[in-house]
């Protein structure tokens, strides 16, 4: 860190040249290797402030975790581990190509040098066509961040997002919302229902029930921050949930929501049956959030399966259920993450094509080949903040 | 080793080329530092003006000259412009980069492309900023704080601000990262880390806090970017997004933010109190360590900013205690600034009436920080006046008094040209009166409960608005008059001297103005803050004595 340079020994008012062995020494440096090291601790103090710039995104991806695992563990699961497993790979080659393109240009190897940055490229190019594949299924398919979130669902709420480029279903923006408040304010109606774990045997509608267990009712208590845990694990208490679509009825939708401790929570549908008394009289005061007369009957399962859904839907429905609350956020955080690296991706593309039109060009001697060495630390840290993003966000279980 | 004759052989930096095209394409450090000097001061008096629309305003309760929606604007634009166009960039962007390189002796700062690339980015997110003043304006306060920021009807105003306020904060990035490097490596032999004047730990402190809180700022606000083109809403509250998370964010960056803009003043101060007293600093290391502390303390204590806003209690409490431990290199400063003033021959020169000023004013906005830190007077001070004035006398009182300490300290030096000395003391005093009349009584409205912001208020207040507001003009004639006496001095003042203030490091060794490559021939390194052979000379300002033939070389270490 400390070593300081005899930069006036040469003078520096004279022309270019220094007796420098390249034509790209600039005349404020002494030499090459000066150069070559401000350059290099330039690009380590760039990464470093990439770093950071990208700090923010996995802060608040940790906080949105923590605060709704159910979240991220329902909506990971849309998606595609393939894909995602296949960019690593390509990321990881490109990264190789790039470490190896720096030795040729040690070497002055030129033509080795031209071969390691096409591989680069390509690859690059590579992830960039998987990725749009990627977001494109996500187009089809009304999965998108925030407001654009407007999956598909079917009428009777089971099938909420397909894994199919086509909407066979409604999309949940023309189902009715229900009220996020009315549920639980209403004074008795948890305790109007009964919650049932259930596990079945075969599928579809040839399918019978094995056991019935009845679910305590959860005793939440406040943790100080964070979401408000339940004391008696496995227990579930009453969710309303404004995703759920229900076009034939006029009236919220109520699910029940599983928690079996350590954080581990679920939203009901396979496997869980949830049964409810009427819904109480509306108030005499005319209470809007009161008037639950359409809710669902004692008796009435909730969630009604789609016509003969496959043997995977029903798997993923059996660990899925209905998404919940505010699973849009799972989409933001993964379409800024991956985005901002997508970003940066194409950045390195354009640096790396310049890399190359240089390298053609003859410019890199073992003198002088700084650039490329500085945009493969740059390209070794966009493919590490890959290695980060595809566990975080493709392998939620 | 210098006389004038080989000094003026070389054409200096103005003289090199001539045109249009030699200055936007330049690579030499100081010209750039001379177009950001003149960006920096236009937007003092565009942003001064809005402050005096602002204290204008606050003349009499009720309307006086505009609609509450037109003050919500004024003061949002009096912020933004005065933080991120002039008090951020004032010291380092400007005068860090024409004197940092000089005081290294180093030909130029370690990348002058990346300089210049830094410089159109700050012009064209200066434009996208105020561009946004044209598209409607921005009335969130400079804060842009979620969910307010994110309604849709403002989208027009706040998308250029915010893209603007992006690009800023780039051109910050990358002067801090040029910065950073140039210290490391362009440090010449015989000048170690503790060789190195003040002012360069100042810059080299503050550039590590650009390059490291800045990206979080850069990405905020492109989130926020994000939030009004795509609606993604990670701050967004009804699409389930947490808009405390966007004053985290803010505020890891902001507050750092501060500290770039007081550190840099520091550094200056320092280099001024010794200059003007001729003595050696006071506690050299104690000095230098404090700024980097001050640097890496400035990462912790972001949550005081938001002690109402529903954080729990344990962070609170520890962000509390955090906040005061900045009271210990600040304080160390500060006693060490007064221990140098101690017995030394002080002379009164424009400088060293704003490092004077700058001593007391850091002194009254720092203990008041205190008042801030303590939990329970901040429940009953936040978003009052108190808080208002606490951070003008940091920021304003401290940062852009030290600014102009540190323009006037080396106006010779890079324009070549003397300013009229008697004109700027007494627009320096009108400074200091100006400033503290328009910012205690600041303190007492707000201590009785004048909440900030607010366009109207009860008639109690009027008396402390009105002396508020006479002091604002008074300021805002000084420094008026500060920068029409610049400007004309830039042409037509006397010619200046190599050493006018007797100052001893390598800036001084070099010609006024500079040559291209600042040093005609390579500097000597002499040892730093010695006065002992530098002698006043008449209209020559100061030379080095010439050593007796035959005595040994004075030599450190």
């Amino acid at each position: 860190m400390g070593d300081s340079h005899a930069h006036h020994e040469g003078g520096h008012g004279d022309d270019h040249g220094h007796g420098h062995g390249s034509p790209f020494i600039q005349h404020h440096y002494d030499d090459a290797k000066h150069q070559f090291d401000s350059g290099k601790l330039g690009i380590w103090f760039f990464l470093t402030q990439e770093i950071l710039f990208f700090s923010a995104l996995f802060v608040a991806y940790i906080l949105y975790r923590h605060h709704h695992p159910e979240i991220f563990a329902y909506a990971s699961h849309y998606l595609d581990v393939k894909w995602g497993a296949i960019n690593t790979a390509v990321l990881i080659v490109s990264s190789l190509s790039a470490a190896w393109a720096v030795r040729c240009a040690q070497l002055g190897q030129r033509r080795g040098l031209i071969a390691c940055l096409v591989i680069t490229i390509v690859c690059a190019f590579g992830f960039l066509g998987i990725k749009y594949v990627e977001y494109t299924h996500k187009v089809h398919e009304g999965i998108l961040f925030g407001r654009k979130f407007d999956p598909c669902v079917s009428s009777g709420g089971a099938q909420l997002i397909t894994k199919k480029n086509e909407c066979h279903g409604t999309k949940a923006s023309q189902c009715v919302p229900a009220n996020i408040d009315q549920m639980p304010e209403q004074p008795g109606w948890q305790v109007a229902c009964k919650a049932y774990e259930v596990t079945y045997q075969g599928a579809g509608a040839a399918r019978t029930e094995v056991s019935r267990a009845e679910l305590p009712v959860c005793n939440m208590v406040s943790t100080g921050h964070g979401p408000p845990r339940a004391e008696n694990p496995p227990c579930w208490e009453i969710q309303s949930n404004p995703n759920v679509c229900a076009p034939d009825k006029e009236g919220p939708t109520v699910a029940a929501l599983v928690h079996y401790g350590d954080g581990r929570v679920r939203g009901s549908t396979f496997g869980i049956d949830l049964q409810c008394e009427p819904a109480p009289e509306p108030s005499a005061d005319g209470d809007p959030h009161a008037d639950v007369s359409h809710g669902p009957g004692f008796g009435q399962p909730l969630v009604v399966p789609s016509t003969t859904p496959s043997a995977h839907d029903l798997k993923v429905q059996a660990s899925m259920g209905p998404p919940p609350e505010h699973t849009n956020m799972f989409f933001s955080i993964y379409f800024a993450m991956t985005g901002l690296h997508g970003i940066h991706v194409l950045f390195g593309i354009f640096v790396f094509i310049w890399l190359l039109i240089r390298a053609i060009k003859g410019h890199f001697t073992p003198d002088y080949f700084g650039p490329i060495d500085y945009a493969a630390l740059y390209w070794h840290l966009v493919d590490l903040i890959w290695i980060f993003l595809f566990p975080l966000l493709y392998l939620i279980h | 080793m210098s006389s004038q004759a080989t000094a003026s052989a070389e054409p200096n930096y103005f003289e090199v080329t001539k045109g249009f095209k030699s200055w936007a394409l330049t690579l030499d450090h100081k010209r750039i530092g001379l177009m950001y000097l003149f960006g920096i001061l236009f937007s003092l008096l565009l942003g001064g003006a809005f402050a005096l629309l602002v204290r204008t305003e606050l003349m009499m309760p009720g309307e006086t000259i505009s609609s509450a929606d037109t003050y919500n604007k004024f003061f949002t634009l009096h912020g933004a412009v005065m933080i991120f166009l002039v008090i951020i960039p004032g010291i380092p962007a400007a005068l860090g980069n024409i004197m940092l390189p000089i005081q290294l002796g180093a030909p130029d700062v370690a990348f002058p492309k990346l300089n210049l690339s830094s410089f159109y980015l700050w012009c064209t997110g200066a434009a996208c900023l105020l561009l946004s003043i044209v598209m409607g304006s921005v009335d969130t306060g400079w804060t842009f704080y979620t969910p307010y920021s994110l309604d849709e009807s403002k989208s027009g105003a706040i998308i250029p601000a915010v893209f603007g306020v992006f690009l800023l904060g780039f051109s910050s990035i990358f002067t801090g990262l040029n910065f950073l490097v140039t210290v490391h490596k362009f440090r010449p032999q015989g000048m170690g880390w503790f060789q190195m004047p003040l002012n360069l730990w100042a810059l080299y402190a503050t550039a590590l806090m650009q390059v490291l809180a800045t990206p979080v700022l850069g990405i905020t606000v492109l989130l926020l970017f994000v939030e009004h083109t795509l609606h993604i809403g990670i701050f967004d509250p009804t699409l389930g997004g947490d808009p405390v998370l966007f004053q985290h964010f803010f505020w890891f960056y902001s507050h750092p933010a501060v500290y770039i803009m007081i550190v840099p003043a520091m550094g200056v101060v320092s280099e001024l109190m010794t200059t003007f007293t001729r003595k050696p600093i006071f506690g050299y290391r104690f000095i230098a360590y404090s700024s980097v502390s001050l640097a890496l303390l400035s990462f912790l204590v972001w949550g005081h900013h938001m002690f109402v806003s529903g954080q729990s209690p344990l962070a609170n409490m520890v962000f509390s205690a955090l906040t005061f431990t900045v009271g210990i290199p600040s304080a160390i400063k500060v006693f060490n600034w007064v221990g140098t003033l101690y017995k030394g021959d002080i002379r009164l020169q424009t400088p060293m009436l704003y490092a004077l000023s700058f001593i007391i004013m850091f002194t009254i906005g720092g203990l008041t920080g205190l008042f801030l830190a303590i939990l329970a007077t901040d429940v009953h001070l936040h978003d009052t006046y108190f808080v208002v004035a606490h951070f003008h006398y940091v920021m304003m009182g401290s940062a852009l008094v030290a600014f102009l300490g540190a323009l006037h300290y080396w106006w010779p030096k890079f324009t070549g040209r003397m300013y009229p000395e008697r004109l700027a003391q007494v627009c320096s005093i009108g400074v200091f009166v100006g400033f503290n009349l328009t910012f205690l009584p600041q303190f007492v409205m707000g201590s009785r409960g004048m909440p900030r912001r607010y366009w109207d208020y009860d008639p109690e207040f009027t008396i402390y608005h009105q002396l508020s507001t006479v002091g604002a003009f008074i300021l805002g004639v000084s420094l008026f008059v500060v920068v029409c006496y610049l400007m004309v001095s830039f042409k037509k003042g006397r010619k200046a001297p190599k050493n006018p203030w007797g100052g001893t490091t390598l800036e001084w060794d070099a010609p006024s103005p500079p040559t291209l490559y600042n040093f005609p021939e390579p500097p000597v390194i002499h040892e730093l803050y010695d006065y002992d052979d530098i002698v006043e000379d008449g209209d020559n300002g100061w030379v080095r004595k010439p050593r007796p033939a035959g005595a040994p070389p004075k030599e450190k270490h």
